[in-house]
């Protein structure tokens, strides 16, 4: 299955083109504040691992980055549009169902609970947004859909419901679901967290295949040995704010922040 | 006179009384159904006033005994211009009185489906309605079936209410035969047997419908 990335390295990293350009965005629930004023640009072909402790916000950064999460100050931009408002003289309105379908359409998801749809087989769950969102035909759709079931390594399980295969298994069913869309950038929350251990391997090695292919994408995870091999920018955050970014030898070996060291320290010392 | 006997004299009659009951029954139901998907859907509406309406007629009706809603229907209709027959005013009555239940169960339903798998759909820019027609709804109803068979049930043990305003279902035909023979308990007992089959198979339906989709529950 053809990807939309073009080979990586060709370009210089900052010279390639934003895909997701995130300019002090700040987030509240109720009174409480979760995002302080994060800037971020993700370019195309990029991975960008973001990591931090619990609550540090990377989570609800990139729910808002989907716009899953409505933020409440700064912007988002998805190649070059305005996500999840519109402006209309003063005032910001929210977009409607369908403009914000529209801004997000090249924006793929994978979730931490996979969030299959549980009454469709993995084929039924990979082709329908073929059919309804990009309108294909029946017979084109399955075609499709069954591509990229295989290309997850999952071309035999087609007919099975998600209730029948194993957790690993149903996260590279929803990769195939989102890989199918052909988005531009897929954006991973946590994806091996709700995993068992003996599975978390099978789904990072479809990730480093898409990498390999040139996808664009941010992964919040705590998966540091990943982060570490195939990130090409790791991003720190803490109480909302990113406290550190950079290559993952600046972040794992020369890591400035008192927090981030801290914060590793505590990864090492847990490894063991 | 036994049981047995009540039954074979009277076989012809009872059958008419099962079929009334069944008859009526599955309509009122179907109304109800259709109604309670409606009424589930206003209910959630963007528009306050709309919500706040329907809240208002589920409340209502759950709180109104459906003998008194037929009462209204039949003996009110009149009052009010409306003559409805027996027959139509017991669908409707136990039609409009169901769905207020039925709404209930779809909203617990609905409440039931996680969040992430709307927001899987989203992601993928399916419609507003896509999400409810494809995601929603099947899910909904995989996970309300055995509620869904259980008010079906009850629909069929209110049914005999309609007696009251001179349906000839089931019970208003063992009322005929008590009448008529004077003994009282094996005319019921009668009727029971036969509730209890047409009972016992909506039940089974439900059982069957519940295996049918249990995939991934």
């Amino acid at each position: 299955m053809a990807l939309n990335g073009q080979p990586r390295v060709e370009l210089a990293a900052s010279d390639r083109e934003v895909v997701i350009e995130v300019e002090e965005l700040t987030k509240t629930f109720g009174p409480v504040p979760v995002l302080n004023g994060i800037d971020l640009k993700i370019r195309r072909s990029e991975v960008v691992c973001i990591i931090g402790p619990s609550g540090s916000g990377k989570s609800t950064l990139l729910r808002c980055l989907a716009f899953l999460d409505p933020y409440t100050g700064g912007r988002v931009s998805i190649e070059g549009q305005l996500l999840g408002y519109k402006q209309q003289g003063e005032r910001r309105l929210m977009q409607g169902h369908r403009e914000l379908a529209k801004v997000r359409r090249n924006v793929g998801m994978v979730f931490q609970h996979f969030n299959l749809w549980p009454h469709m087989t993995a084929l039924e769950n990979v082709a329908l947004a073929l059919r309804v969102t990009r309108k294909l035909k029946a017979d084109q759709a399955e075609r499709e859909a069954r591509e990229a079931l295989s290309k997850v390594g999952l071309g035999d399980k087609a007919g099975n419901y998600p209730s029948q295969l194993s957790g690993g298994q149903q996260q590279r069913v929803a990769i195939a679901r989102a890989l199918a869309m052909k988005p531009h950038v897929i954006l991973f929350d946590e994806p091996t967290s709700a995993l068992d251990p003996e599975l978390v391997g099978e789904v990072l090695g479809v990730m480093r295949q898409l990498a390999v292919e040139g996808m664009t994408m941010a992964i919040v995870t705590h998966e540091m040995g990943f982060a570490a091999q195939m990130a090409d920018t790791v991003v720190f955050m803490d109480r909302g704010v990113i406290l550190e970014q950079g290559s993952p030898d600046e972040i794992f070996k020369n890591p400035r922040n008192d927090r981030l060291k801290q914060f590793l320290d505590t990864w090492r010392t847990r490894s063991f | 006179m036994t049981v047995i006997d009540t039954i074979s004299q009277f076989l012809p009659l009872l059958l008419s009384g099962a079929w009334a009951t069944l008859y009526v029954t599955s309509l009122a139901t179907v109304l109800a159904l259709g109604l309670g998907l409606v009424l589930e859907l206003l209910n959630g509406s963007s528009l306050a006033p709309v919500r706040w309406m329907v809240r208002t007629y589920v409340e209502i009706m759950r709180g109104t005994p459906v003998l008194i809603v037929l009462f209204m229907l039949y003996y009110g209709g009149p009052s009010i211009g409306l003559v409805v027959d027996p027959v139509p005013a017991g669908i409707l009555g136990l039609g409009i009185y169901g769905a207020a239940y039925f709404a209930e169960i779809f909203r617990a339903g609905f409440q039931s489906i996680p969040r992430g798998q709307i927001e899987a759909g989203e992601m993928l820019g399916l419609s507003r309605t896509s999400i409810v027609l494809r995601i929603k709804i099947p899910q909904m109803l995989r996970l309300i079936i055995p509620a869904l068979f259980g008010q079906i049930v009850m629909m069929f043990k209110e049914s005999a209410l309609l007696s009251i305003i001179t349906v000839s279902e089931l019970t208003k035909v063992a009322t005929q035969i008590v009448n008529e023979t004077s003994s009282i308990i094996e005319p019921y007992i009668a009727v029971t047997v036969i509730y209890w089959v047409i009972i016992e198979a909506v039940a089974r339906c439900g059982l069957f419908l519940e295996r049918r989709f249990s995939h991934g529950a």
